[in-house]
């Protein structure tokens, strides 16, 4: 174990989101509370693998949402696993009508 | 929830004072962001290496959403010295995947913190949070028709910029080599201090994202692949999308050729004709993206033999060694250089050159003509199929470009991981001077002797080539303590002493590259 007697020393002071320039773009942001359609996020994740032969073909199977959310919350073989701040439950959900 | 027992603790906590912590984290970032349930966690451990889950179990994930929050999580972390092992988009395959370093950290998972702050069209810049993706980003430029173009690793779609450059992660344009290109991180520090490195502390700046040294030490290095801070943001520069891009192919029949690829290959691309991080990838990494899968070759055990991986290059139309580079410029520009890369490989006698055009819609040059372009996808996962069971470890050595280097290290590489069963899948990222050797160690995870076996190759690899002198740039969480023995024992020293500087109680990332304060004795 580590003995110290450190005390840290917490400063929280407000940081100013971006930094102002003349010709700046607005800040962009995923709005993570809000769930993302379905069908995009199949195509931004999902169909990269799935539309090509990498994965197996996962539409038009009727793939229950039980069977959808276990094997994307543990990924299968080749296949990463995506924890919930990635792919909400709501949002497996959407990808699972989608996709049924 | 007061009555929660945990299955995995972190080292020298208890279930009380763990309990303790826990619940002041539920109390700053609401329960929903405060998983502890196993079936909450388990997306958190699938790890390609072949060790057992269990060692790289987290006993709780965190999410964050603002600095505020990440400076009262340290806050937290020191008064119940819980280690945290912070991830972006957690999309670090083949080096740990989003697994903490051991057991029982904490993961701070940054991926809802998702805000591009900034792309400057005109200076061609950007300064991001770590949840944003490379696929974001991309669709931001297109959504808003800017004429910029991302470097990313293959990955791309997934992963995301912050995080692989805390990596030192390489992507395929001439960006490639991404810390190069990195300017400006703001980091939360274990005492939770907030700084701001290169011009990022002037009050009142706006250089932070266009000259990267600031004034003194120039600290951005320390951050990278290590544990002395949580990086919140990240600039870096764009390149200007090329009026003309011109990507091509080098095809080569002979596993001899690669030192003679190199020597010819070297001037071009330091005198920046070839200007991308130009791969040069052997037969079996080109199977694997070209979606072909073993079985359909070959049921037997063990290596591959040569003669059928010569029947894969003659089906698909793949060399023994794939060059994938491209020219990027105005029409006047892209023809005198091809006419220069054209000369050279005539002038070379060997080497069948294959433009985009010659190659139509295949595999793989399609998305090696997307990832030199930094146009997302995920081909390259096609390589866990080569082999399958998901099993995957990269052996990075690095690797002068000088030809007679990387056919020294192809044969030495082959023939370790030939001994254990295993096929060589290898290619060369070539970097300005230097070149990634970086080997995908593929392995059935599923088969408990290829699974053994792997993790015994992998350990001849890193000590065989720190006998001739070589050492990974980058390795996976298993390996990480050993690969630091190799760089000596005087950097470890003072690594650590920056450590004990920064963060005495030891509650970033224990581990990381072999930052560990309890358990490092030089
Ligand atoms: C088929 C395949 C091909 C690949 N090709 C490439 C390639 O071309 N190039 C390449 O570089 N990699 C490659 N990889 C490896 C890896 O997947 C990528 O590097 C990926 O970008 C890393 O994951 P990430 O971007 O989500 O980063 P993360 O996983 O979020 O971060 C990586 C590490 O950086 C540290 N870190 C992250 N965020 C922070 C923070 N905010 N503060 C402090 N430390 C932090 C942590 O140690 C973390 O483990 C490949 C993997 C696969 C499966």
């Amino acid at each position: 174990m580590i003995s110290s007697k450190y005390i840290p020393i917490i400063k929280i002071r407000p940081i100013i989101v971006g930094v102002v320039f003349s010709i700046s773009l607005s800040v962009h942001a995923e709005d993570s509370a809000q769930p993302r359609d379905g069908e995009i996020v199949y195509a931004k994740i999902c169909g990269y693998c799935h539309d090509v032969g990498i994965g197996p073909n996962i539409k038009d199977r009727q793939l229950p949402p039980e069977y959808i959310h276990y094997i994307v919350r543990r990924g299968l073989r080749a296949m990463p696993a995506f924890p919930e701040p990635y792919i909400s439950d709501e949002e497996l959900k959407q990808i699972g009508r989608f996709i049924y | 929830m007061g009555e929660q027992k945990f299955d995995v603790l972190p080292r020298g906590v208890n279930q009380q004072a763990f309990l303790k912590a826990v619940e002041a984290f539920r109390k700053l970032l609401g329960d929903e962001n405060v998983l502890t349930k196993p079936e909450q966690l388990i997306a958190y451990m699938k790890i390609m290496m072949p060790v057992d889950e269990a060692e790289h179990a987290p006993s709780a994930a965190l999410t964050a959403t603002t600095v505020e929050q990440i400076q009262a999580i340290v806050k937290i972390c020191n008064e119940y010295r819980i280690p945290i092992w912070t991830i972006s988009t957690g999309r670090n395959f083949g080096y740990g995947s989003a697994a903490p370093h051991h057991r029982g950290q904490i993961i701070l998972d940054l991926k809802k913190m998702n805000k591009i702050l900034h792309v400057d069209p005109e200076l061609c810049t950007a300064l991001v949070e770590p949840g944003v993706t490379y696929q974001q980003l991309y669709d931001y430029l297109q959504a808003h028709d800017l004429p910029l173009m991302l470097s990313m690793p293959a990955p791309s779609a997934i992963a995301g910029p912050l995080g692989n450059t805390m990596d030192r992660g390489v992507g395929y344009t001439p960006y490639g080599e991404h810390f190069l290109m990195q300017c400006g991180m703001e980091v939360v520090l274990a005492n939770g201090e907030v700084l701001r490195t290169g011009m990022g502390g002037v009050k009142g700046d706006n250089s932070w994202q266009v000259f990267k040294w600031g004034y003194g030490p120039t600290i951005d290095g320390l951050f990278t692949q290590s544990n002395y801070g949580i990086c919140t943001k990240m600039g870096f520069w764009l390149m200007p999308r090329p009026p003309v891009y011109k990507p091509f192919s080098i095809k080569f029949d002979s596993e001899d050729d690669i030192a003679d690829i190199v020597e010819v290959l070297r001037p071009l691309r330091i005198a920046q004709i070839i200007p991308n991080a130009l791969v040069i990838a052997n037969a079996l990494w080109e199977a694997g993206g070209a979606n072909v899968r073993r079985t359909q070759y070959y049921e037997g055990q063990g290596v591959t033999p040569d003669d059928v991986i010569e029947r894969i290059c003659a089906d698909k139309g793949i060399g023994q060694w794939n060059v994938y580079a491209a020219l990027y410029g105005t029409r006047e520009q892209v023809a005198v250089n091809w006419q220069i890369v054209t000369d050279a490989i005539k002038a070379l006698g060997k080497g069948a050159i294959i433009t985009e055009e010659e190659a139509g819609d295949t595999e793989p040059f399609k998305y090696r003509a997307k990832l030199m372009q930094g146009i997302p996808n995920l081909q390259e996962f096609g390589l866990y199929n080569w082999r399958g069971g998901g099993g995957s470890m990269w052996f990075a050595p690095v690797s002068q470009a000088r030809g007679s280097e990387t056919s020294k290290q192809m044969r030495l590489a082959k023939k370790i991981l030939n001994k254990y069963g295993l096929d060589y899948v290898g290619e060369f990222i070539v970097g300005w001077r230097d070149m990634h050797h970086v080997i995908d160690v593929l392995c059935d995870r599923s088969d408990p002797a290829e699974f053994k076996a792997a993790y015994a190759c992998f350990q001849e690899l890193l000590d065989e080539f720190e006998r001739q002198g070589y050492a990974v740039y980058r390795v996976n969480t298993a390996f990480m303590e050993r690969v630091a023995q190799s760089y000596g024992p005087v950097k470890r020293r003072v690594e650590h002493a920056i450590k004990r500087a920064l963060d005495p109680n030891n509650i970033l990332a224990p581990g990381k590259s072999g930052i560990d304060l309890e358990t490092f004795k030089g």
